[in-house]
């Protein structure tokens, strides 16, 4: 799980900025959920990933997709978690 | 004349806040860090899950997401975590009927 770290980072945007080069978890406003190694992002936050995986969430369970390299338009994007991924939370719930 | 912000979050920075987004997603979190664009830093956040046959209707269901950013563009409310009671009857019902009767 990500950590915090000292005052100046509080900042939104700062803190997407320090985890470029390491894995993060963005979460849509719809039931998509894409985890990957953040290349950059832009002042709309549209965000280059690598090595991505694409979980997409339905009532019959979820579906992953692998994709080498994308750019992830920032129009849907809620919530962004430096370090994160989707599975930690099902490794923790199933211990 | 400047500009000003009408919501100061300023106050809450450090209190647990409860962040609804457009898309039905529901979130509690300590708030750490905002910017103008109402663009959030929350730590220990954790999600409400929704009802996926009535999604206005969280179920008992959260999942722990940690230190997050939040996307001011998706964010459709905020207000402070505690003092806040959700409710499916309309409170000013009853007062509308009082009036017409």
């Amino acid at each position: 799980m990500a950590s915090i770290s000292a005052a100046p980072s509080y900042l939104p945007l700062a803190l997407i900025d320090k985890c470029i080069g390491s894995r993060i978890w963005v979460i849509m406003k719809g039931d998509k959920e894409i985890v990957g190694t953040l290349r950059g992002f832009d002042d709309y936050v549209n965000m280059v990933m690598d090595d991505v995986r694409e979980y997409t969430f339905t009532p019959q369970g979820k579906k992953i997709t692998h994709l080498e390299s994308i750019l992830l338009n920032g129009n849907n994007i809620t919530m962004m978690i430096p370090g994160g991924d989707p599975e930690e939370g099902e490794k923790a719930g199933a211990a | 004349a400047m500009k000003r912000d009408i919501l100061d979050l300023d106050k809450h920075v450090g209190k647990k806040i409860h962040v609804k987004f457009q898309g039905g997603r529901s979130v509690v979190g300590v708030l750490k860090g905002f910017d103008p664009l109402v663009n959030l830093v929350l730590d220990e956040t954790v999600e409400t899950i929704m009802d996926p046959e009535d999604p206005d209707t969280p179920t008992d269901e959260t999942r722990h997401l940690g230190l997050t950013v939040v996307r001011g563009t998706s964010v459709m409310l905020v207000c402070p975590a505690e003092g806040m009671v959700e409710t499916k009857t309309d409170p000013f019902q009853q007062q509308q009927e009082e009036a017409e009767a």
